[in-house]
């Protein structure tokens, strides 16, 4: 076995060693819920978040960002790319999450890259925080093969000791070569031992128990069921009740689409071009000049993010597009659930072949 | 190799910064649309293929996809053809000679000509669908020798909404082509065809089917009824190249606005063979 073992306050003091020369971001309580947030220290933190209500993709892709400003020069304009590679630390993100940010890599960087969030990302240190149970009952991870990360991250840890958070400790494993160097000047923890050893066996034996499946096919076949499905009077009977609001695409950790629009200062000297978080679900998303709108009914819409997450984005890059971390059902004012379209579907697919 | 080293190997720069391209003429077609004749700063060609597009920028205003409407083969200078429908468009038609945009691209697949050559050219086009299609026309014209038979058939609504008449006109007289314009509703005035633009093809030669291309280029509408008569004749499907209608914010593949089940238009398309457009139920 590598890597080593920490306790709670070791664990605590390696993430402030990552603070010292990152902004640390992670789950913060706030009520009942957790965010992603910038924090002072590590002790500020509840590691133990089980899912924070947006992925930490924000922080890798803002909700809103300025692309390139540009400024009046002599009567023409000059314009200048903004690119922000301030170091940062994303703390405690969970396996689902990881595979999220996995997806958006890959989107990003598929040429030309997009020098925005390349910045951002190759700043990026991402310490995760593996996942012994189901965080909510919307959750299907564990079908999608992204409750457990094995890329994607710098360092691994998972808590053994399920017990008080105090006296807890934790395996951390290194996923990159920053990572083996951050534990190598770390220095602290011990080597694992046989007693970590079996406690590590015995809880990979718990998580296996622990995940139940909820989807009613094998994550291999949603993309042929879904492809079979696409005439399904399933879309239209769900979409009736769809306000097509996109709280679905904003909690989403795989949803990259976006808008850019101009702002420009009140004398019209100068301006900045932003990019802004879009959905596909929004009524106008494609919409062309004339008028002409591609998906003007709400099925259309539910039928293309749907197809997206279970097939199309996976199509193009090879990756699952929907992580099943059970945002989307959570956030949905009128409870669709797309582990229930994909089991509906499915199921419909699994007719039509008898 | 991982994501995060390509990304280190990757481009620095943004994919969102445009070139200067300078305004050298300005020519109204019609009541709703322009013709802009342009150069990049840098005074080199835009370098572009038949049926690409470029992201024309105003600072301030915002950014449109528009089609280039011009051949590679004019030179180093560009036209774009700018309907006046929203507020980015409606700004451009506000350029005189001499003034500044930004350009980004060209960007999409285009037509890939010399899969062309060798074969007779069947051009349809549909309304605005004329301007990409020029570029398409006028690359032909420029290299006539390598296709066989060419004809290009042109349905508008209105005769107001005819464009480039000047070049319909030398096109007509030209024995280069067989060029067939038809109007839904002419007027007093319209002593040409009328009836949509598929009632031209009774007056089409016959095609041989094995060494036929189609290029269809109109409103979503058109497409299926274009399509329906070209099969008539026999054509491929994977000869029949259709140019798509998208709003891109991104032009690079990435904003999702484009996208036509697991395709982008923008990088994928703009031109779709038939055969590929059958299997995307939300093309047109």
């Amino acid at each position: 076995m590598t890597g080593r073992i920490l306790s709670h306050a070791e664990l605590i003091e390696l993430i402030d060693l990552l603070g010292a020369s990152r902004r640390l971001i992670g789950p913060v309580r706030r009520g009942d819920h957790y965010f992603y947030e910038p924090v002072a220290g590590a002790a500020r933190l509840a590691l133990d978040a089980p899912q924070c209500v947006y992925s930490p993709k924000s922080f890798l892709f803002p909700p809103e960002e300025t692309l390139l400003t540009f400024e009046k020069e002599s009567g023409r304009f000059v314009a200048q790319p903004v690119l922000h590679d301030a170091p940062i630390a994303l703390i405690a993100v969970r396996p689902c999450d990881i595979h999220g940010i996995r997806l958006l890599d890959h989107v990003f960087a598929a040429p030309p890259g997009d020098a925005h969030y390349e910045a951002r990302r190759r700043q990026t240190f991402i310490l995760g925080m593996d996942c012994a149970e189901p965080c909510r009952a919307e959750a299907f991870c564990a079908d999608m093969s992204a409750n457990t990360a094995h890329l994607g991250f710098d360092l691994m840890v998972a808590r053994l000791a399920e017990k008080l958070e105090a006296r807890a400790t934790y395996a951390i494993e290194a996923g990159s070569e920053t990572g083996e160097n951050v534990l190598a000047e770390f220095g602290r923890g011990r080597a694992p031992g046989a007693v970590d050893e079996a406690a590590r066996a015995e809880r990979a034996a718990r998580k296996r128990q622990a995940f139940p499946k909820r989807l009613r096919c094998d994550v291999d076949e949603l993309p042929m069921a879904l492809q079979r499905g696409f005439a399904s009077k399933t879309w239209a009977q769900t979409a009736q009740r769809c306000y097509s609001c996109g709280s679905c695409n904003l909690v989403c950790p795989t949803c990259y689409c976006f808008n850019i629009r101009d702002d420009i200062s009140l004398d019209g000297n100068c301006g900045s071009r932003v990019r802004e978080w879009d959905g596909c679900q929004l009524r106008d998303f494609a919409l062309v000049a004339g008028g002409h709108n591609f998906r003007s009914d709400p099925a259309q819409r539910l039928r293309h993010r749907v197809m997206r997450k279970g097939r199309w984005i996976q199509d193009r890059t090879g990756l699952p597009g929907c992580v099943g971390c059970g945002r989307c059902d959570g956030a949905c004012t009128a409870k669709i659930s797309i582990r229930e379209m994909f089991n509906a579907l499915a199921e419909e697919a699994g007719h039509d072949g008898d | 190799m991982t994501v995060i080293e390509s990304m280190e190997a990757g481009v620095r720069t943004s994919p969102y910064v445009s070139t200067p391209a300078r305004v050298l003429d300005v020519e109204k077609l019609t009541d709703l649309e322009t013709l802009f004749v342009l150069e990049m700063g840098h005074g080199r060609a835009l370098d572009h293929r038949p049926g690409q597009f470029v992201q024309a920028w105003m600072p301030g205003i915002g950014e449109s996809p528009i089609s280039i409407c011009s051949s590679p083969t004019r030179g180093r200078a560009f036209e774009l053809c700018v309907r006046r429908v929203g507020e980015v468009t409606s700004h451009f038609h506000r350029f005189r000679p001499g003034d500044e945009l930004g350009v980004r691209g060209p960007y999409g697949n285009g037509f890939n000509m010399r899969s062309l050559e060798g074969h007779s050219v069947v051009v349809v086009a549909g309304g605005l669908g004329l301007a990409p299609a020029r570029s398409v026309i006028q690359y032909i014209i420029d290299r006539r020798d390598h296709f066989d038979q060419f004809h290009v058939l042109y349905g508008t609504k209105t005769p107001a909404d005819v464009l480039f008449r000047h070049d319909l006109s030398l096109w007509r007289h030209s024995a280069l082509m067989n060029v067939m314009v038809t109007v839904d509703r002419p007027d007093e005035q319209w002593r040409g065809r009328s009836g949509v633009v598929t009632k031209l093809f009774a007056d089409l030669p016959p095609l041989d089917p094995d060494r036929t291309s189609a290029v269809v280029i109109g409103p979503p509408v058109m497409f299926k009824f274009v399509v329906i008569e070209l099969m008539a004749r026999s054509l491929p499907a994977d000869r029949i190249f259709c140019s798509l209608e998208r709003r891109m914010k991104c032009g690079v593949g990435k904003c999702g606005h484009c996208q036509i089940n697991s395709e982008y238009v923008c990088t994928d398309g703009p031109v779709f063979t038939y055969e590929r457009m059958r299997s995307l139920p939300e093309a047109i």
